[in-house]
Parts: structure tokens; C-alpha cells; sequence
């Protein structure tokens, strides 16, 4: 089980991990299935994650779900996590999880590792705290 | 793995394993579960493997639940208690997920249960009256009084003679439930019901005073509220003037009531088991700053049905009574039971359930007595008024003169006790350090000069030693360090 700190953008099914889903933005259907962006964390960081399909009506904020081979990487420009084709999201419980909202790995600028550029660093820099999408409500 | 019978498992959620492990006992001796019995004398793995066999049996085989219950007498060796723990875990984690024939079976195997005087039935009949839900009048919650009633009914002697606990535990249930019901109209089946709760909790009282008395302080509390139900006034009339109806040896007045702390286990009745752990979580790893989502998750989980406001009460109680934290906890970031309890007042619209909060708040203020009371029931509500100051002068004020209200008013031909009972509290309070002193309630001068004069004769009058150090304004300075306070703006909204 990964801490949500160490994930790093990869185009494979690799990830498991667990988190709470803080928020959830609007269901859009995208073709012929609905997605669902969200914001979720863990006790080491916050990334935004893509429900799709029933996953965006199964989960609601509180909820904490197991991600089982999921993929963290680009999907139409956003970089956000999922459960992609190969893995899978399931809900193991509710509330009982602490969290810390920043630092968003979904923010974070990565680039292509110089020396094997099938990898992706965190770039040098600022690194924006919090989500952009999802802000904290006044 | 196949669909489970036993629980609802919605799509994108894990299997649950006590399901698992039941299902799979069954599937592994679904072969003997049909007489005739094999009479071989099974090994302590067969054992357990055939217990929840027939738990899985019993619950989703409504045709053949007596059969598997006749196994089950045949077979047992442990006065049931595998059986009847494994039910009680069933209950505490997944009641709410229980399909219709699974709880209707449940009460039934309980009721067989009762009837054997299995080993811990008493605690699942609590696990089961921990699953009524306060302010939830939906159709399903109300069978399971209905039920539990019925059990209670049909097992008074039995219960009486052996679970004497039990039944005080469901008197105080009831009494409860009953406010609530009463106080809705227009419901199809509620009429019935609480003709059912009232003859329980009458019966239970006009014949087992000695033992609802156990209960101490809170079943007067539980009682005030049911004046208008006519059997009720009448419990009240004498205990207020003929004490001795009630034929318990030694008690002549209700004061004598009021000097018994209820048990911390009674307020875990009106809490059920994960609404309990939700509370546990917010008030041990939830930090300062942190809460607000939590708070919202538990607003919406728990609190958001129209008639769900009067849970706060219990919860307040509870908060109080029966979760006090570590002195660790208390020094830590952690989000303090005041504010938990500052936010819960802010949840409540209709003034009735406000006054109730308070009451459950302050109750044991009234009558405390160094001797039986805990410091910690008593001091969420002297923080919450302290820490509201400056910024919300209001929930300080409002709960200042709501104290004052209750010793002036509460039992007005027992004021005397009760005033010394909330004096003892600010004395306390003091003198072990949960507050410096009573000098920011005294001189703020955004209370009300009343107030504020009524609070100084009250503690000076009663004689506390409080020191009151000086007499600048406290408040004033306060109010340039609002910074300082904000942690309760985020609580508070």
C-alpha cells in the first residue's frame, strides 16, 4: 500500500493505495460513460481522482476507498489518478481516515527524468500547495 | 464468490469478511445441516465452522431457521457464545446492511436466545436497542421497537430474574423513544407503538422502581419530558409528592434520585455503534483546523433526517459522560469535546431540542457532588463558555443564563441542592485548574451587567474562594487577540 506523497505519474497500472474522498465535483457524461473528478487524500498528501462510470454514484465524500492497480498519469491534460481499465476502487469504509489537503499531487509539475525519460521528477520550483480545481469553500 | 444472502454489498464495495466467513462456513458444511445430524462430537475447528453455518442458515433460511436451531441445541457446548457473539458482532458492524429476512430472523433467533438464557444475550439484546434509531420514523426502525418490545414483553419474569441490566437498559430506551413518538402525530402504526412503550416503561416502573431507580439522574431527565402523557404525570405526582407509592424501603424523596449518576453505559444506548466510533475518531485523531469536513460527513450521515435534531441531545450526553479523553488527547492539537459540542448546538433549529442540549449539557452541574460525580461531565460546558469568549458572546451568554435559569426553576422546592450543585461545579472547575478562574465570564463586558452580577453573588455567596484577580476587562483584551480564537470560528460555522 502507497502513501498518496510517493506516487509518480507512469503509464502503468501500478498503484495501490488507499485514501478519503474529501469532495466531488459534477457528474459528466463523456461519451458513453459518466466521469467524476474528486479530490482524495491520505495522511501524506491530496491528488485528484477520476471516478468513472458507477464509481461516481458509489462513492461519496467521507467514503474511504482501496485502489487496487491503479494508474496515476495525464488524461486529457489533467494529471489525476484511476482505477483505468486494469485496476480496481472499492469502498472499505467511511470517516475513520486522517488527511492532509497539500501537498496536491495532481499540482505538482512533473517532467520527463533526463537520464530515463520514461520517468517522470518533480520539477524544480514552487509547487502549488492545495488544489486549483477543488478550493476551500469560504 | 456468489451473492451474498446474509448483507446488501453495493456495487464498488469490498466484501465484507464477517459475511465471508460465515457464507463460507456454510458452503463448507451445508452437507450437515440437514438431519439426520451426524452424531460424531465435532472438533473445536468443526465447532466454530458449524456455529456460523448455522448462524448463515438460520438467518437466510427463514424455512428451515428451526431446524437449524434444534441443531444448534443439540450441539452447543459453550452456553451459545459463539453463536451469540458472532451475532453481536453481526449487529454493531452491519445491522443497516441486513436485508429484510435476515432482521426479521434475527429478532427471532434472539428471542430463542433469550429463551435459553444464552451466555451474552443480555449484551446482544443491547446491540439491538443500540439500533433503534433516534428521530428515524421509517417503517423498518419502527418494527425493530416493535420487536424488541415484543422480546422484552414475552420475557419479562426471565429478564427480570436474570438480565436485571437489560431491562433497565431498555426502560431507559424506551423512555426516550417515547418522548419522540409523542410528540409526532399523523404516523399510521406510531399509536400502537407507543401504547406499547408506555405499558413497558409503566410496568417497568410502577412495579420495578427499586431497579429503574439504577438508572440514577438521567431517568428523571428521561421522565420531565413525558408530563403530558397522562400515565406519566401520574409517575411524576408521586414521585414529587408520595415517594413512598413505589414501595422502595429508604426512598422518600427524588433528591435521593438526583444524587445518582447514571452509568456512562446508558448513554451509549442512544448512540449506535458507528455513530459512537465516528464521535471516538473526531474527538481523538481530528486536529484543530481539520474538523470541518468531518463535521460536514457527520451532519450528513447522522443528522440529516427531519426529525433527527433530538439525537444531539444523546450525543451531547454522551460527549459528556462517556467519552472522556486522555490527558494526553487533552494537550494535544486535538479538536476539543467543547467545541464538537459548540458546533452540535449550532446544528439544532427548533428552540425544544435546543433546551434539551443544554439541559444534557448542564445536567450534571445541578447535582454534583465531589463524592460521586466526574470532573469531566461537567467540563465541556464551562470550557464552551469560556472559550466562546470574545466571538461568540452569545453561546456564553445564552448558556450562562440558561444555568441560571435551571437553579432558579428546575426543582423549585429542592433549589437549594441544586444551586449548591452548580456552585460545587464552578469550585471545581476552578480549583483543578480546568479553568484559571471565573474572572473572563465576570468581567466581560459584553455580558450582560445582570449576568454578569448574578454569576459574582452566585459564586461569592457560596462561598468559593474563587480569586478574581483585578478588574480590567478581560474581554476587551481578548478581543485584540481574536486572532488567537479563530480555531472556534471554524468550529462554530
Amino acid at each position: 500500500m502507497a502513501p498518496l506523497k510517493d506516487i509518480v505519474p507512469a503509464a502503468t497500472n501500478t498503484v495501490n493505495t488507499r485514501f478519503i474522498v474529501l469532495e466531488k465535483s459534477n457528474t459528466i457524461r463523456d461519451g458513453k460513460a459518466s466521469t467524476c473528478l474528486s479530490l482524495v487524500a491520505d495522511e501524506t498528501a491530496a491528488v485528484h481522482f477520476q471516478m468513472w462510470g458507477g464509481e461516481c454514484d458509489a462513492f461519496i465524500p467521507g467514503d474511504i476507498v482501496q485502489l487496487t492497480n491503479g494508474i496515476f498519469s495525464y488524461h486529457k491534460n489533467n494529471l489525476v489518478l484511476r482505477a483505468g481499465r486494469k485496476g480496481r476502487a472499492e469502498k472499505i469504509g467511511e470517516f475513520t481516515m486522517v488527511f492532509v489537503e497539500s501537498p496536491n499531487m495532481s499540482e505538482i509539475r512533473w517532467s520527463r527524468d533526463p537520464k530515463n525519460p520514461k520517468k517522470f521528477v518533480k520539477e524544480e520550483g514552487v509547487v502549488p500547495d492545495r488544489s486549483r480545481i477543488f478550493t476551500p469553500s469560504p | 464468490m456468489n451473492q451474498s444472502k446474509l448483507l446488501k454489498i453495493n456495487p464498488h464495495e469490498s466484501e465484507n469478511p464477517l459475511d465471508l466467513s460465515l457464507k463460507e462456513s456454510f458452503s463448507l458444511c451445508q452437507s450437515q445441516l440437514r438431519p439426520p445430524f451426524p452424531l460424531k462430537i465435532p472438533s473445536p475447528t468443526e465447532y466454530s465452522h458449524l456455529n456460523l453455518a448455522l448462524i448463515y442458515g438460520t438467518l437466510t433460511e427463514p424455512n428451515l431457521a428451526k431446524t437449524h436451531i434444534t441443531h444448534l441445541h443439540a450441539i452447543v457446548v459453550d452456553g451459545y457464545k459463539l453463536f451469540t457473539t458472532t451475532l453481536i458482532n453481526l449487529t454493531n458492524q452491519n445491522y443497516h446492511k441486513l436485508p429484510e429476512t435476515p432482521r426479521a430472523q434475527l429478532i427471532w433467533v434472539t428471542s430463542q436466545l433469550v429463551q435459553v438464557s444464552a451466555v451474552k444475550v443480555d449484551s446482544l439484546l443491547i446491540s439491538l436497542l443500540r439500533q433503534i434509531s433516534g428521530g428515524d420514523f421509517s417503517e423498518p426502525n419502527l418494527w425493530l421497537c416493535v420487536k424488541l418490545l415484543e422480546i422484552f414483553d414475552q420475557n419479562w419474569d426471565r429478564l427480570l430474574d436474570e438480565q436485571p441490566l437489560v431491562l433497565k437498559s431498555a426502560v431507559f430506551v424506551f423512555l426516550r423513544l417515547l418522548s419522540d413518538h409523542y410528540r409526532l402525530v399523523g404516523i399510521g402504526n406510531l399509536d400502537d407503538l407507543k401504547r406499547l412503550e408506555a405499558d413497558f416503561c409503566v410496568k417497568a416502573l410502577r412495579q420495578r422502581f427499586a431497579l429503574c431507580m439504577k438508572i440514577g439522574r438521567d431517568l428523571v431527565r428521561l421522565l420531565q419530558d413525558l408530563v403530558f402523557i397522562p400515565e406519566f404525570r401520574e409517575i411524576w405526582k408521586d414521585l414529587l409528592f408520595d415517594p413512598s407509592k413505589f414501595q422502595v424501603p429508604g426512598f422518600t424523596d427524588i433528591s435521593q434520585l438526583y444524587c445518582v449518576r447514571t452509568s456512562s453505559q446508558y448513554f451509549l444506548l442512544r448512540i449506535s455503534p458507528e455513530m459512537e466510533t465516528h464521535l471516538r475518531f473526531l474527538l481523538t485523531h481530528v486536529k484543530w483546523g481539520n474538523q470541518k469536513r468531518y463535521q460536514a460527513w457527520f451532519a450528513k450521515k447522522h443528522l440529516s433526517l427531519p426529525g433527527s435534531e433530538t439525537v444531539i441531545i444523546d450525543i451531547v450526553r454522551f460527549i459528556c459522560c462517556a467519552h472522556h479523553p486522555s490527558n494526553e488527547i487533552i494537550h494535544s492539537d486535538v479538536i476539543s469535546r467543547w467545541a464538537v459540542i459548540g458546533w452540535l448546538l449550532t446544528c439544532c433549529r427548533k428552540n425544544y431540542f435546543l433546551a434539551n442540549v443544554k439541559l444534557a449539557l448542564f445536567y450534571d452541574w445541578l447535582f454534583f457532588d465531589e463524592k460521586v460525580d466526574n470532573i469531566m461531565n461537567i467540563e465541556p460546558a464551562m470550557l464552551l463558555m469560556v472559550n466562546s469568549l470574545p466571538q461568540y458572546v452569545d453561546i456564553t451568554h445564552t448558556l450562562l443564563e440558561f444555568l441560571f435559569l435551571l437553579v432558579d426553576n428546575y426543582d423549585v422546592h429542592r433549589k437549594e441542592m441544586i444551586a449548591r450543585g452548580a456552585s460545587t461545579s464552578f469550585g471545581i472547575l476552578v480549583r483543578k485548574g480546568v479553568i484559571r478562574s471565573l474572572e473572563p465570564l465576570i468581567s466581560c463586558s459584553l455580558l450582560s451587567p445582570l449576568l454578569r452580577e448574578r454569576l459574582s453573588t452566585f459564586v461569592s455567596t457560596s462561598n468559593l474562594g474563587v480569586v478574581m484577580k483585578g478588574s480590567s476587562d478581560f474581554c476587551s483584551r481578548q478581543l485584540e487577540r481574536t486572532r488567537v480564537a479563530e480555531c472556534h470560528v471554524e468550529v462554530s460555522k
